[in-house]
């Protein structure tokens, strides 16, 4: 993952949709620099002040070079918007469609690993950086201020409300975002806690980690794992969600694609236990998360 | 969506996948038209059923009816056996486990391969093997490695990824004294993201494996089958306690829960809502939730930082849901009701609810953590059920 500069180029994908055209003028009012949409058949048109295209490739030849697209696409046309983007040679692709199947986001996954680019989601709100004044995706809303302001905490989450209620929580105890970042809830997706986070450690702004994980996958032990092997060398707090379905029975999703316990994998209270043994401060309840970041300040 | 094996057999057969020849039976009273000795297995969706007397072999037609009247009276892992699947008995010489699946560890689907299959195949050493979904083979070459025939592999891949599957399991996979390969079970995932391109997927509903659902858990999730707008229901479970639950996004409920019964509260459900479901769904799910006797708190709880659900639509639909249940009901919700919600229209959402007087609100915002709301949530449930 490289993580995009201030003044990145932004495209829109499906922008010309109820979601996309609610989000380009909160993406524009942060100071988002968000310079062309996509939709296939609404070229030639507008979306508050961005003007629309009908292929990547268009939009690429009308603007200039694109570091960023972001999707505001259907679940069922995400794979060919992907490969379309993907193709045209953009470094980084925000997918924020929920209910992709499986083998769509392992197919695109699979491409941006071959072509080297980076893809966070699919399933996530995106990732913002109050500093750089960087808003790509829902994330915040039409308020991103009110949960989000600058600082030193990088805070990446398998669920967008809970990055954005952990970054509300630091602020009323004093602390702000370097970046806050959902990575998606699905079984399947294109950067990790670890991904996200090698990229992290190279940033000057970055002094610290809250991740949010939860049932299901292995994303929370391979964070541990890179601790031990001193690849991610940041203090990093997690809180993971899930306990209660431990009562339950397993094969069951919970809400998020990924959060499944399948036979023994999956379980939070394993997540919480490597994570504690590679010397994470794992939170107990939501609260704790403030408190731990404040001991690790003083 | 998990198939039976008697659905999972079908579409291995149809892929070109050798299976025992078999009959599908719902009554003890039917003929069964195959060749001695077969196996009887009882058709649930939890696994590990040769322990508990779901797979028997007959070796005589006469012990047939009664074995079959035995099986059909059995109930497997809180499944009711409704159908039993008859096979004809393979003999074979050696067995293997294969699956498919995709797998956080390698983010690509993989292969996994031991060379002894059966029960127990948690103990036994398993090969894994990436697959790469931009050719539908397996990444690299590992014909040395494995001694299964190529050919049956690339027809299984292929099937893996034609039917949207999460997951395609054979255990055993048996080659017989004429160097047969046959699948002696099937267990098959399909992915509930890719319906839309399966119209010929026509399972009929069901739930989880090993419980035998409540009343309530068919009822909610019926609400999102046929719309696709938002969800709502779809993850629903009955638990024992007081606290009726309507939690909205995936890892705020997961949180929530958790905070609940840290804080001492008993939850009466666990339910999920998100995505923006129109009010009709919402009406819905607030209805069977508030179905169950002996109720001493609702708490509606979700991110006050939600992106884009219509916070004043969801929550009216919750109002109007508590008015219409009091009326079916002819009952009267006296209970705390907290609310603790915030995101799009919600000054409007939340003016409205301060002139709703017909019941006990309290209303949270942006000041109170899910976690305090839990604490406030099991707090004000116990006060209520002293009162009374």
């Amino acid at each position: 993952m490289k993580l995009p500069s201030k003044d990145a180029k932004i495209l829109g994908q499906g922008i010309t949709g109820s979601e996309g055209s609610r989000a380009v003028p909160w993406m524009k009012a942060y100071g988002t620099n968000i310079v062309a949409g996509v939709t296939p058949g609404k070229g030639g048109q507008e979306v508050e002040g961005v003007p629309i295209f009908n292929s990547v490739k268009e939009a690429i030849e009308a603007v200039g070079s694109i570091d960023v697209a972001v999707q505001f696409v259907p679940p069922k046309f995400m794979k060919s918007a992907a490969i379309e983007a993907i193709e045209a040679g953009i470094g980084l692709h925000i997918i924020q469609a929920e209910k992709v199947p499986t083998q769509d986001a392992s197919y695109i996954v699979a491409l941006a690993l071959e072509r080297g680019v980076n893809i966070l989601g699919p399933n996530t709100a995106g990732m913002i950086s109050p500093s750089r004044k960087l808003k790509l995706g829902l994330v915040g809303g039409g308020n991103p201020s009110k949960m989000f302001i600058p600082g030193n905490i990088a805070v990446i989450s398998k669920s967008g409300s809970m990055a954005a209620e952990i970054s509300l929580s630091l602020k009323s105890n004093g602390f702000g975002v370097s970046w806050a970042v959902g990575i998606g809830g699905d079984r399947i997706i294109g950067s990790d806690f670890v991904d996200m986070m090698l990229a992290l450690e190279e940033d000057a702004e970055t002094k610290a980690y809250v991740i949010f994980g939860e049932l299901g996958g292995t994303y929370e032990e391979r964070v541990a794992e890179y601790i031990q092997k001193g690849k991610i060398k940041k203090p990093v707090v997690a809180f993971i969600a899930g306990e209660f379905t431990q009562i339950l029975p397993s094969e069951v999703q919970f809400g998020h694609a990924g959060a499944i316990i399948e036979g023994s994998r999956g379980r939070p209270d394993h997540k919480r236990q490597v994570l504690r043994e590679a010397g994470v401060k794992v939170a107990d309840n939501f609260d704790e998360i403030a408190d731990l970041v404040k001991a690790l300040a003083s | 969506m998990i198939l039976y094996e008697f659905e999972g057999k079908e579409i291995l057969k149809q892929a070109g996948i050798n299976v025992p020849d078999s009959q599908l039976i719902k009554s003890s009273k039917e003929k069964v038209n195959l060749n001695f000795p077969v196996v009887l297995k009882a058709q649930v969706l939890s696994g590990k059923r040769a322990a508990v007397g779901g797979i028997v072999v007959v070796e005589k037609a006469e012990d047939l009816e009664k074995s079959l009247v035995s099986m059909f009276s059995q109930t497997i892992n809180q499944e009711k056996v409704e159908k039993v699947l008859v096979e004809e008995k393979i003999e074979f010489e050696n067995e293997a486990y294969l699956s498919i699946t995709y797998d956080t560890d390698f983010r690509s689907p993989v292969l996994s391969i031991s060379e002894s299959g059966g029960t127990g195949i948690e103990e036994k050493l398993v090969n894994q093997y990436k697959i790469d979904p931009l050719t539908m083979r397996l990444k690299d070459d590992h014909s040395n490695l494995i001694r299964l025939p190529q050919e049956l592999i690339d027809k299984l891949i292929v099937l893996f990824f034609a039917q949207d599957c999460l997951l395609l399991e054979i255990n055993p996979l048996v080659k017989t004294a004429g160097s047969e390969w046959l699948a002696l079970d099937a267990k098959l995932k399909l992915d509930d993201d890719a319906s839309f391109r399966h119209q010929d997927w026509i399972f009929p509903p069901r739930l989880a494996p090993g419980k035998n659902p409540t009343q309530n858990e068919i009822e909610a999730k019926k609400i999102d089958e046929g719309d696709y707008r938002g969800t709502a229901g779809s993850a629903y479970f009955d638990l024992e306690g007081d606290i009726a639950i309507l939690s909205s996004g995936g890892g705020v409920s997961l949180t929530a829960m958790d905070a609940l019964l840290e804080s001492g509260g008993k939850p009466a459900n666990f339910t999920e809502y998100s995505g923006n479901p129109p009010r009709e769904k919402v009406i819905k799910l607030t209805k069977i939730v508030l179905s169950k006797p002996n109720l001493h708190g609702l708490w509606i709880v979700g991110t006050v930082a939600a992106n884009f659900t219509d916070i004043y639509e969801t929550l009216m639909g919750i109002i109007d849901g508590l008015r219409e249940v009091e009326k079916e009901l002819k009952t009267k919700f006296n209970f705390p009701i907290i609310i603790r919600r915030g995101g799009p229209r919600e000054e409007e959402a939340f003016a409205a609810l301060q002139q709703v007087k017909d019941f006990n609100l309290i209303l949270q915002g942006e000041e109170v953590s899910i976690q305090r709301s839990a604490k406030i949530m099991a707090e004000q449930a116990k006060q209520y059920e002293t009162s009374i």
